[in-house]
């Protein structure tokens, strides 16, 4: 069995929160499969970043989790905007 | 790989809106693709669809392309705009259609 490719969102969280520390990230598992998954992150390193600027701080973090994850939902800003 | 780069330059170049995607906008083979699509049907532009499954050389050079990991991929006025994420994010904040009518309208004067 391929278990190696499974990925926890806890493990999301933390690679996030490493590459981008004080950052408040919320992975879930959309399936259940550990491929697909919603994370949103909060993080004060966006302020000023465009949202590709802000979502290649975040694919860069992953790094070596990208390729096993299959589907990734993302949603980042800095802390003083709301969301919506 | 540099030939595949260079008609990808064009494309986005020569186009106001392009779309990297897996599948074609009527039979889109992404769920990521197919909302994206979505919202560019809502603008209700025309934009040049690329599918990547039947241009497969595309596929790992549009990423190289653009520094951008995932598909679909979305260009206005030959600039990379972002994924499906952005591009909704961008359209519900009222963004995305002025990006684009401004795009068409440059492409337009540069052609007259």
């Amino acid at each position: 069995m391929y278990r190696e490719a499974v990925t926890r969102p806890e493990e999301i969280e933390r690679a996030i929160v490493t590459a981008l520390p004080g950052a408040r990230v919320r992975a879930a598992d959309t399936t259940g499969a550990g491929d697909h998954f919603e994370v949103e992150v909060v993080a004060a390193q966006f302020a000023g970043q465009g949202l590709v600027e802000q979502h290649r701080l975040v694919y860069g973090a992953l790094g070596a989790l990208m390729p096993s994850i299959h589907a990734l939902s993302l949603r980042t800003r800095p802390p003083e905007e709301k969301a919506g | 790989m540099s030939d595949t780069l260079d008609e990808i330059a064009r494309e986005v170049r020569e186009n106001p809106v392009v779309i990297y995607m897996k599948g074609t906008p009527r039979f889109p083979m992404c769920g990521f693709s197919a909302a994206t699509v979505e919202v560019l049907d809502a603008i209700g532009v025309p934009y040049k669809a690329v599918d990547i499954l039947a241009e497969s050389a595309k596929r790992e050079a549009v990423k190289a392309f653009s520094n951008w990991p995932t598909l679909p991929q979305v260009f206005v006025g030959g600039k990379f705009v972002g994924g499906c994420d952005i591009v909704r994010e961008l359209h519900a904040r009222g963004e995305l259609e002025p990006m684009i009518k401004a795009a068409i309208a440059e492409r337009a004067s540069a052609a007259s």
